[in-house]
């Protein structure tokens, strides 16, 4: 029952992925994108952790597919049938896709996962709080400087110039 | 097992209940308010008018016009209405009258009502029509400026209490809610200001300003669509005003009457506020909505977040 659970939600984060990258549409690529993050919101709640699904739910969701979709219908012609999906360099792509497939398959087939299943880490958001701000303090912060970094650069290439 | 499958059929049969109900309430409070007598022929005092209204919306032919991006279209009104039912997931109507006490109810809150603004916009952008593209375009917009200020005034109550938990935060006010507290009590009227405009209503409904858009993003759905979209506006008045008595009005807690009376008192007074507003208030322009949100709101509820802040470090 509980598996049965899972495999419904992986899947439909497969076919959601595969659908976001197949339409014609690039608006609908966008929305089967976001059920996509949604799916994948999903797996981090059945694995039990709400934290990173609500976050996942509020950034990407919330935040980055609704940017994306103000960017689609800012852009004129975007959604013009004569637009190309594939670019010249098609065939490397999808050959350096495969093998990072295979890659990951193997690296996924000889990880020992079954001993790590049952004892899943609870987090609290004390620990999580605890750990950005002690052991994770540099990598959090270069973080906010990046974002920082971008908004400037936004206002920067947004602004009218005289 | 059992009990949640019971949990979930209550909420949504309380979901259906209440969305009725303040449909009626609306009315008779903007008829008492424009001194007009409202619904009347239907039960006494018009109590049946709901019943009537969902049947023959119920009866209504589904229209689809012509032109309209059919996959957008036909989503849209599940975009809108599944995210507002599942927020009721972590609503704690009583000490243990709560679906599911997730340990980031408030986060979870949040987060699954901002799928909301995808819906708005797949029905704008669906419609095949300039007023819902428009009305949807405006909505996204909107929601996620106000966003900003709703999530520092949400972190300040998180901060005081010192979790994300719904049913902790109503138990850190067991010896005073928390809008008696100055820094709170400007988190709070920041608070019911941006969630006014997170859900379209007036003074803030530019969304679906009638005198220019038509209806905004749902002019173009007909019967049960369009009843989707109604309920979902209903039932997110009462989820945010839900969250507010929640957050800053000690949820469940109070003298003498069980807690679920105490919470469904707060939480409808509170929509009962949004009414009062939206009948009494003119519509705002969107520029000034706009300038509002993050010239005024904004740096207002960032410099409360960091005096109280420094404040709860000294002391």
């Amino acid at each position: 029952m509980q598996d049965l659970v899972f495999y419904f939600i992986a899947g439909c984060a497969c076919v959601f992925a595969v659908l976001a990258v197949t339409q014609r549409s690039i608006f609908h690529c966008a929305l089967w994108l976001a059920m996509t993050l949604l799916s994948v919101a999903g797996v981090y709640f059945y694995l039990e952790a709400p934290f990173l699904g609500a976050i996942q739910i509020l950034v990407y969701v919330g935040g980055i597919i609704t940017l994306f979709v103000f960017a689609i219908k800012l852009t004129a012609h975007i959604e013009d049938k004569s637009i190309r999906q594939l670019n010249t360099q098609w065939l490397p792509a999808a050959l350096i896709s495969l093998l990072l497939f295979y890659i990951l398959i193997q690296a996924f087939a000889s990880h020992p996962w079954k001993n790590i299943i049952p004892n899943a880490p609870v987090t609290s958001l004390q620990v999580i709080g605890r750990s950005l701000m002690t052991g994770y303090a540099l990598p959090f912060e270069f973080m906010s400087v990046i974002l920082l970094g971008a908004l400037v650069g936004a206002i920067v290439i947004g602004k009218v110039k005289k | 097992m059992i009990r949640m499958f019971l949990s979930g059929f209550a909420c949504l049969g309380f979901i259906a209940l209440s969305a009725m109900f303040l449909i009626w309430w609306e009315r008779k409070i903007s008829a008492i308010i424009q001194n007009r007598m409202g619904p009347m022929l239907t039960g006494f005092h018009g109590t049946l008018q709901p019943i009537a209204d969902t049947i023959k919306l119920l009866l209504k032919e589904d229209i689809a016009p012509a032109g309209i991006d059919f996959l957008s279209w036909w989503l849209a009104p599940f975009f809108v209405t599944v995210p507002v039912v599942t927020a009721f997931v972590v609503i704690p109507f009583s000490s243990s009258w709560v679906p599911y006490d997730l340990n980031v109810g408030v986060l979870y809150i949040c987060s699954i009502t901002s799928i909301c603004v995808l819906g708005i916009f797949m029905a704008g952008w669906g419609s095949n029509n300039k007023y819902s593209l428009l009305g949807g375009m405006r909505s996204a917009a909107q929601i996620i400026s106000y966003e900003v200020p709703l999530l520092l005034s949400v972190l300040l109550v998180v901060m005081e209490s010192g979790t994300l938990s719904m049913q902790g935060i109503v138990h850190a006010q067991e010896h005073g809610w928390f809008v008696f507290k100055p820094h709170l009590a400007i988190a709070f009227v920041i608070y019911l200001i941006s969630s006014t405009a997170e859900v379209n209503r007036v003074p803030f409904d530019i969304p679906e300003a009638e005198s220019e858009l038509v209806a905004g993003y749902h002019t173009e759905y007909t019967g049960m669509k369009f009843a989707m979209f109604f309920v979902a506006e209903y039932t997110n008045m009462f989820i945010v005003s839900a969250t507010a008595a929640t957050l800053f009005l000690g949820g469940w807690q109070g003298p003498f009457l069980p807690g679920v009376a105490w919470f469904l008192m707060k939480s409808y007074f509170l929509v009962f506020f949004m009414m009062w507003m939206r009948w009494t208030l003119p519509r705002v322009r969107m520029d000034q909505m706009m300038s509002f949100a993050w010239k005024l709101l904004t740096p207002i509820a960032l410099l409360n977040l960091l005096i109280s802040g420094w404040f709860m470090l000294k002391v």
